[in-house]
């Protein structure tokens, strides 16, 4: 017998037509075996059919970027009074006064949005943008709202969005997660904010951390052939384990999860290889050819993941410090936004070149806004503010070039149309075509939801 | 009154009532349909002072002055019918309405009702039922177990293979594999109590407790961190760790775990170890996701109260007690009252205490007696650190000296010899440097008395007033200490002045009368034994959970609990020596057929092992296996490890894990470090492919999913890789032919004999490589094969 010969074929065989690793009765118990990520369909018939969700970690002045607020300007060190949570009973805190922003706002495009000169690439879509400005939030911790943002919930870990996502929707490519997180540091509530919690376990984020091998253990650890032996030979021993068992979907699946594996092996270097990127493309995101780290990398990489099936992308910026987080200094939005504001502004006009943007929804938010006042009249920084900030929405199903709702005058308090974070989750869902109310898991005898059991609503305004 | 029935009714009638009227809803508790609705208001209190428009919740809400508080939240109403409202209300809110409305509050829990569902029933023994087929039964439980069967028509399953159970037993008791030494002690052994021997030997072994203490800790949210908020170390937190092995090693019974945990700091004692072990027990109601990090302290506390009342709930009773805090419950007969009656116990424990850094808390800690041994001990380490904090210090002053005086040197150095100098200058100043770390980390970790997190009661003790909405802020009426009405046979005992009332608590969780609690605890044992619960909600004995399948079997086994001592021992074991736990999990097509799910248990359901079980068995199989006695699992004392030590810092000093001990990467798993916030550290990271309960959830399941993540790291990752490799280096050291190192090899992987098939294939495997390469891609293989990761 020639040495490798008859596993390598019988290997090549079934990695190239699935014949020979999926005999019938696998295919069957497959078929049998409820797929977690199998695509599903939505409630009613939607636009968006996958998002990106960008995170910008820390609680980002919205009075600094996209709530011009003239009157804080003009009243900058007026003394006001305001019940806050997070000056409550806080020694040197007795007394606050209004801080103007450090940057300048300009409309922009045919709609003439305002957004601040931090934002001055992301100011050239505000055509495709919804903005919301109303939006407010149940926390002024970082955890508590970071959490909140991703799972709905301020207190308890419980699912987060993305994993309500491929709940819902499924995955369209079982060679990649259906739901991916790319972040360089963990940010507040860690792991927490794409764990699937009491989902099942498929649908948890797939953490990838920009870098040379962005998902642990793909890269093989031998040479091709001898992983094909030793798949042969697992495939040897699982088959006849399989047909001593008579019939096990479980058994299946896990068969199945190695070709999956196998196939992310190929897939996976092969979404993450900017390589085959064009100059023209890498230089509109700010990256040199061979970088594999920064938020343009990150923002590329993500509309790879998208164009190749993935559901749902979180991109997070920063981790739990070095972030927007700017008590002592507001100067330091001024790198962050760099940070971001190119590669944002490519992905969209990405995404629309290739006509992607239509179905793909880009959310683009914080977890808490900053307050318009501080405890002298000469600070520097601003503090956490859960009573206002803005987010937005471009893309699948958005209506292009609004602002929704409006803060008073000062950028204190959401007073027109103001969105909850919930209102924003029901959003997300009723633009994949979820009704957040029906979208629910039945766990320790209740049926839970992303939105919980406050009321919230869909903002419809912000519906094409 | 005229004109209140003219202009405002029908305003109330026509934009209020949709939402604050009996005959719809009562949203945020207010009612409009009544006078005295209004009057009493809703959760923010009355809706109008009459006369004063100010202070009128109603009159702000349709001015729309408050953004968090708009009504009617659809549209503000005309500024003619807002001034209606106005005027209303200035006029001094005449009503005359009287109380006709029937006072039908949306739901009233009926108690008396409750205790008819099954759950709250009293535990009733129950004979074995009479069978047709006498000779299949081996003990009680088969008689519940095989009555169903025939009744449903339905045989069970044949005995496993003596291969297949001894792997099962083994690693269902302790996570291990059987050895090829053990397979052939038992196969060997042809006395009719071969079985037992086995199972007196597991239970006997270290490492059945440092199993099912990871059982436990799945209900406890443990980890070695506190909070979730910057990495903060829960130092003390493997006492408790130890602890609950220890309990299950000496079969603690189980009540009195039960009263070690809730109310250990207020029990008797003898010993000083009792002592120590009755404050570490308390760790339990501190151990979990607790938020040490907020500025409001009111709301922090009561936040914890609420999860020392759910992980009760959960842990003991399988109740969802979190959901009353802020409302009866929907489903279960569980009122707002009983929620704070018990939560009163826990707000009348201290739990948590104020730091120096920032606005941080922290989590209890006392002091625990020593003994003689233990003391001198720490004598001797305390010497050694002062001894090594001198020579730092010591070798710090040369430091500064030389440098010192090298700055006039360098000033007066040619520009040749100025950059050698320098240079020096700088490697001091790095060393310095480097010496105030490790001075610090050497004071911060200078052997103290050995701490525990604990719990004490509060120096005042009450009974606690209803938080409306969960909001500290907003409170309604006082709640009497006391207990679950649904699931009680009287009153709670009277508690002891300035007492919390914890230990009352814990007597009833204890109490052979419990209707929850026994039934609760065999279900979770019988559920890792069997692979589904009797009752497969396991965490949720509630009203919409699941019916158990052989109610009459938990009662008994419930029964046989209690009056066994609250043996956990004893109880498992007679539930592997049964017929039922001897089954094949064969495939059986009339079975499959008639009942799916296996609800009747005809056949053993097959089990994926948890991730603890992987990675220990893989080391087991390896040889590499390194016993280990508990103690820290966050290995600290690298300086490098951790950070934010000064006491000054605006943040509680923190881990940062870049270093493991070089012996935590083949300890068993429970012993590794839980993380709360990121991906499990170091050696530990399987946990996360596995379906590991991340601590910040408390379940007595572990899901059991399949997917890609798990083949990568099965197919790429250093640790298979690792263990391939060792087992393969070991079968080439101790075997010198091919034959006997593939008999070897299917017995420490598989725990069976290699079948003449698969000796073929395994043979083309090994001629198509070199040799050393041929045996860690097999054993690699192997031990990434469906039949390795399961109990059949």
């Amino acid at each position: 017998m020639k040495p490798h010969s008859i596993p390598r074929r019988q290997f090549l065989a079934s990695a190239v037509t699935g014949s020979l690793l999926f005999p019938g009765i696998v295919q069957q118990l497959l078929a049998d075996n409820a797929d977690p990520l199998a695509p599903k369909q939505p409630h009613f018939p939607a636009k968006a059919k996958r998002v990106i969700f960008l995170f910008m970690t820390g609680g980002v002045s919205h009075v600094d970027t996209f709530d011009p607020k003239p009157a804080l300007t003009r009243d900058h060190g007026k003394e006001i009074k305001a019940d806050h949570p997070e000056i409550k009973k806080r020694p040197g805190y007795e007394r606050i006064y209004l801080k103007r922003p450090q940057w300048e706002f300009a409309k922009h495009g045919q709609c003439g949005t305002e957004v601040s000169a931090l934002f001055q690439n992301i100011a050239q879509c505000v055509d495709d943008i919804a903005l919301i400005r109303s939006m407010h939030t149940s926390h002024s911790n970082h955890y508590n709202a970071t959490l909140g943002m991703h799972t709905g919930s301020f207190a308890q870990s419980r699912p987060s969005i993305g994993s309500w996502a491929t709940y819902g929707l499924g995955t369209l490519n079982r060679n990649l997660p259906g739901f991916v997180v790319i972040a360089p540091k963990q940010t507040y509530a860690g792991t927490q904010v794409f764990a699937s919690d009491f989902l099942p376990g498929a649908h948890q984020g797939t953490l990838v951390v920009p870098g040379a091998e962005p998902i642990a253990n793909v890269a093989p650890r031998v040479p091709a052939s001898r992983q094909q032996l030793e798949l042969a030979a697992l495939r040897q021993i699982n088959e006849e384990h399989l047909a001593s068992r008579g019939t096990d979907p479980l058994l299946a699946a896990r068969l199945q999860t190695f070709e999956t594996a196998f196939g992310m092996q190929m897939a996976v270097p092969d979404a993450f290889d900017l390589k085959q990127e064009s100059d023209a493309t890498l230089a509109s995101y700010g990256l040199q050819r061979g970088q594999t780290t920064g938020f343009g990398w990150q923002c590329l990489a993500a509309r790879r993941l998208v164009e190749r099936g993935v559901r749902f992308v979180e991109l997070i910026d920063t981790g739990s410090s070095g972030n927007w987080d700017a008590h002592g200094d507001m100067m330091t939005h001024g790198p962050l936004a760099k940070n971001v504001d190119q590669p944002i502004a490519a992905l969209l006009r990405d995404l629309k070149q290739r006509g992607m943007l239509d179905d793909t929804l880009v959310v683009w938010t914080t977890e808490f806004g900053r307050t318009p006042f501080n405890n002298t009249a000469t600070a520097k920084g601003r503090e956490h503010h859960p009573w206002a900030f803005s987010s937005w929405f471009a893309g699948g199903g958005v209506k292009p070039g609004i602002v929704h709702g409006a803060t008073d005058e000062i950028g204190l308090r959401a007073v027109e149309k103001p969105v909850h974070v919930r209102d924003f989750h029901a959003t997300i869902l009723h633009l994949m075509g979820f009704d957040h109310e029906k979208l629910t898991y039945r766990h320790a005898g209740l049926d839970f939801r992303l939105t919980g059991v406050e009321e919230s609503h869909v903002v419809k305004e912000v519906l094409a | 009154m005229a004109f209140f029935e003219s202009k405002v009714l029908p305003l109330l009638q026509s934009r209020c009532y949709e939402c604050h009227s009996h005959e719809k809803k009562i949203k945020g508790g207010l009612a409009l349909d009544l006078k005295t609705g209004w009057q009493t208001g809703g959760d923010n209190g009355p809706a109008i002072i009459p006369g004063d428009l100010v202070k009128s919740h109603l009159v702000q809400a349709v001015r729309y002055a408050d953004p968090e508080m708009e009504m009617p939240p659809k549209g503000k109403l005309a500024a003619s019918e807002i001034e209606v409202l106005e005027k209303w209300v200035a006029m001094g809110a005449p009503d005359s309405r009287v109380a006709k409305v029937a006072d039908n509050k949306a739901r009233v829990i009926d108690i008396e009702a409750g205790k008819k569902f099954w759950a709250f029933q009293p535990v009733r023994d129950a004979k074995a039922p009479a069978v047709k087929n006498r000779s299949w039964p081996s003990n009680d439980v088969d008689g519940f177990i095989l009555a169903k069967l025939e009744a449903a028509g339905l045989t069970p399953n044949a005995d496993a293979d003596a291969y297949t159970w001894l792997r099962r037993v083994s690693l269902d008791l302790t996570g291990l594999p059987p050895s090829p030494q053990d397979i052939a002690r038992f196969t060997a052994d042809e006395s009719p109590q071969a079985r037992e021997h086995v199972v007196d030997r597991l239970l006997q072994s270290k490492a059945f407790g440092e199993r099912w203490a990871r059982h436990w800790l799945d209900l406890t949210g443990y980890a070695d961190q506190i909070g979730t908020s910057n990495n903060v170390f829960a130092e003390h937190a493997w006492r408790y760790r130890d602890y609950v092995i220890d309990s299950f090693n000496l079969d603690k019974p189980f009540d009195r775990f039960i009263r070690e945990q809730i109310a250990g700091d207020l029990l008797p004692f003898t010993t000083p170890q009792e002592r120590a072990a009755n404050l570490i027990a308390t760790g339990f109601l501190v151990l979990g996701d607790v938020e040490i990090v907020a500025v409001d302290k009111l709301k922090m506390e009561i936040d914890l109260v609420d999860q020392q009342v759910s992980k009760v709930g959960t842990a003991f009773l399988g109740m969802t007690l979190g959901c009353v805090r802020c409302h009866d419950h929907k489903f279960d007969p569980i009122t707002q009252r009983d929620y704070y009656a018990i939560a009163g116990m826990f707000r009348s424990t201290d739990s948590t205490y104020k730091t120096d850094n920032g606005v941080w808390s922290s989590i209890n800690a006392c002091e625990m007696p020593e003994t003689p041994e233990q003391q001198s001990r720490r004598t001797q380490i305390l010497a050694a650190n002062e001894a090594k904090l001198k020579s730092l210090q010591s070798e710090r002053t040369d430091a500064e000296k030389a440098k010192a005086a090298l700055e006039p040197q360098i000033k007066d150095a040619t520009k040749e010899a100025k950059p050698a100098l320098e240079k020096k200058r700088d490697e001091l100043a790095a060393r310095i440097k480097a010496i105030n770390g490790e001075v610090e980390h050497a004071k911060f970790f200078a052997p103290i008395a050995p701490k525990a997190f604990a719990v004490h009661d509060r120096p005042k003790t009450d009974d606690m007033q209803i938080t409306i909405r969960g909001n500290p802020y907003a409170l309604g009426d006082k709640v009497k200490r006391g207990l679950m009405a649904v699931a009680s046979w009287g009153e709670l005992p009277p508690i002891p002045a300035n007492q919390s009332g914890r230990v009352q608590l814990a007597d009833w969780l204890a109490d052979s009368r419990n209707p929850l609690t026994a039934r609760v605890t065999v279900n979770r044992i019988w559920q890792k034994l069997f692979g589904e619960g009797l009752v497969r909600s396991v965490d949720y004995f509630g009203v919409r959970g699941e019916l158990p399948t052989h109610p009459e079997l938990l009662d008994h086994l419930a029964t046989r609990f209690v009056r066994g001592g609250w043996s956990q021992k004893q109880l498992i074991r007679s539930l592997v020596l049964s017929r039922a736990y001897r089954m094949s999990s064969a495939h059986n097509a009339v079975a499959m057929t008639k009942d799916t799910d296996n609800r009747l248990l005809w056949r053993m359901n097959r089990q994926r092992l948890d991730a603890e079980a992987i990675r220990d068995s893989m080391l087991a199989i390896s040889g590499k296996l390194a016993p280990a006695n508990g103690g820290p699992a966050l290995p600290l004392e690298f300086p490098e490890n951790v950070t934010s030590l000064s006491p000054k810092a605006v943040n509680p000093p923190a881990f940062n894990l870049k270093k493991f001990r070089p012996v935590q990467e083949f300890e068993r798993t429970v012993y590794l470090p839980v993380i709360r916030t990121a991906t499990q550290p170091g050696p530990a990271k399987l946990r996360d492919v596995f379906d590991f309960t991340q601590p910040a959830q408390i379940s007595g399941k572990r899901a059991e999913t399949a997917v890609p993540t798990q083949a990568l790291f099965l197919l790429n990752s250093d640790m298979l890789r690792a263990r391939a490799t060792e087992l393969a280096q070991h079968l080439t050291q101790t075997e010198s032919n091919a034959g006997a190192r593939l008999e070897v090899l299917w017995l420490r992987v598989l725990n069976r004999p290699i079948t003449s098939a698969e000796r073929d294939e395994a043979n083309q495997l090994i001629e198509s490589l070199l040799a050393d390469k041929a045996w860690i891609e097999l054993s690699h293989a192997l031990l990434s094969s469906n039949e390795f990761l399961l109990r059949l």
